[in-house]
């Protein structure tokens, strides 16, 4: 077979090559490590079908550097278990008789606990932020942060999250200081955690405003979907708010359920006034739009396409994050954006 | 010897505390568990590591593991249970939600679905998707046996009722329409 001519689709579609992305055989790992070192001219076609099997097969794959888990972990394994049991030093046979069995037992599962945390501990894993985040609001009114597991957090002036070590990835835990809203993603492994010094707040996929001040009662109003409290000094006692309801907790009383502080003109929760925006457009170009957009949430906008800045809109909306404005504005006439670098970039 | 003898000599080595015989039985048997979780839950990563956990397990016990006629069907029980207690430690109160809100229990995830949520990358995600509309279900099909299901061309023609060649082409014309929504 004359690999030279192989285009990406080609390797994609080789059954060897197949095997050596999903490392099936040794065989063909070696032939295929071989033959891309002697051909680097492939280098771009070699890495885009690797890239085309990695998606397709979900990425399976990785059995080499998971089986070195496996070894290390049992390589630390019996090391641990010689340092407690002593079965391979001669001098602690006798001692040995007299550990009484259950201390044996809990050295053992101890050793089994520690050796369980350090092998999720040591996996490499990429593109999560491994030092805590922190992130402030300052002065501004308002600004808007995308979590890497994008989730929307608009922060209220002077107010701040900590997102904690591996977020996204073991977590999603973040503490908060201040007044934020939240607009939270589903992620069925993560719970979304919000700590503030008063209550322990759990999410799924939902949309709730959490008002932390230290001095200050703190509130937890919920929109969409379900969060579950946990005030700080009831333990173990967990309060499920339905949407439309606020959560106080405070120090003189324990914790107050209540109905949402409607507005009696609009009927809006009172509880978001401030994050919310109303945005009143006739016939104006979306660069002004964004303009408007960036300045209420706090967040850059920047256009990768000169033509979308004059596509036209025009209409009346209220939003509590700048993504749920752009959607629906999207929906009169397509255009798309991303979140990169803190930014959000429009574009056709 | 075939696949399922190799486990069970492995299976009867590791009872009697083979090392070598513990990493045999993985590497005979990773790519089955990883396929099986990956429908079970759509995240590499966690079925990765509980495969981990579960070798190191087996390991740990090794002493005390009693004979196993079906030795993949006890690893799939074991992988299982790894997997929802892991779930489940990870977030019980999805789970009470998810049990509350959601009538349909243990649904397997469609081949689709594993491969747009194992993806982090919002954006590939959204591609992907769209990507994916572009084919026609037996491209679909035949991309699942090649690439998820790990078949070879011949399996897969025989499976299908088609010769080898026109499985290659279909496949090589769906990699074809993809990779240029993807780019």
């Amino acid at each position: 077979m004359n690999f030279q001519e192989y285009d990406a689709i080609d390797f994609a579609c080789d059954e060897s090559f197949q095997r050596y992305c999903l490392e099936e055989h040794d065989k063909d790992v070696l032939f295929w490590q071989h033959w891309i070192s002697e051909h680097p001219e492939k280098k771009a076609a070699i890495a885009e079908a690797r890239h085309i099997v990695e998606i397709f097969s979900a990425r399976q794959g990785n059995r080499l550097e998971q089986l070195k888990h496996l070894e290390d972990g049992i390589a630390r394994y019996d090391l641990l278990h010689q340092a407690l049991g002593g079965e391979s030093e001669p001098g602690n046979a006798l001692r040995k008789k007299h550990i009484p069995r259950l201390l044996k037992y809990a050295a053992v599962m101890a050793g089994i606990a520690l050796l369980a945390g350090s092998i999720f501990f040591f996996y490499p894993r990429n593109s999560v932020p491994e030092k805590n985040v922190v992130i402030n609001a300052g002065k501004d009114p308002r600004k808007t942060v995308v979590l890497p597991d994008g989730s929307a957090v608009v922060l209220r002036e002077n107010s701040t999250v900590q997102l904690s070590a591996g977020f996204n990835r073991e977590n999603r835990r973040l503490s908060l200081t201040g007044e934020a809203f939240f607009d939270v993603t589903q992620n069925a492994q993560h719970p979304f955690i919000v700590h503030t010094a008063a209550a322990d707040i759990k999410v799924l996929g939902t949309v709730f405003n959490v008002s932390a001040y230290t001095d200050r009662q703190t509130e937890t109003a919920l929109f969409k979907g379900k969060v579950e409290v946990s005030p700080s000094g009831n333990h173990g006692q967990k309060i499920v708010l339905q949407p439309n309801q606020k959560l106080i907790t405070g120090e003189t009383l324990p914790f107050a359920v209540a109905p949402l502080d409607a507005d009696p003109v609009n009927h809006k929760a009172k509880e978001i006034a401030w994050v919310r925006s109303r945005l009143e457009i006739e016939n104006e170009p979306l660069e002004a739009i964004a303009g408007k957009l960036e300045k209420w949430y706090g967040i850059k906008v920047v256009f990768a396409d000169e033509e979308v800045k004059h596509y036209r809109y025009s209409g009346t909306f209220e939003s509590e994050t700048i993504l749920k404005a752009l959607d629906a504005l999207q929906l009169s006439y397509p255009f798309s954006f991303k979140m990169l670098n803190g930014e959000i970039i429009i574009s056709k | 010897m075939s696949y399922e003898e190799d486990n069970s000599t492995y299976w009867e080595r590791l009872r009697a505390g083979d090392k070598q015989a513990l990493f045999a039985l993985y590497n005979n048997t990773y790519s089955h568990l990883l396929r099986f979780g990956l429908k079970l839950c759509g995240s590499d990563e966690l079925v990765k590591d509980c495969i981990t956990q579960l070798f190191l397990q087996l390991w740990n016990r090794y002493a005390t593991l009693r004979p196993v006629t079906n030795v993949p069907a006890y690893l799939f029980t074991a992988l299982k249970r790894q997997l929802l207690d892991q779930l489940a430690y990870q977030s019980k109160i999805h789970a009470a939600i998810h049990r509350m809100t959601d009538q349909e229990a243990e649904r397997e995830l469609s081949y689709e679905e594993i491969i747009i949520q194992v993806q982090c990358d919002e954006e590939l995600k959204q591609r992907l998707q769209q990507a994916m509309k572009t084919l026609t279900p037996r491209q679909i099909e035949l991309v699942r046996l090649k690439f998820f299901e790990g078949l070879t061309y011949e399996q897969i023609a025989a499976q299908t009722s088609q010769t080898v060649k026109t499985a290659y082409n279909t496949i090589y014309d769906a990699i074809k329409a993809l990779r240029k929504v993807l780019k």
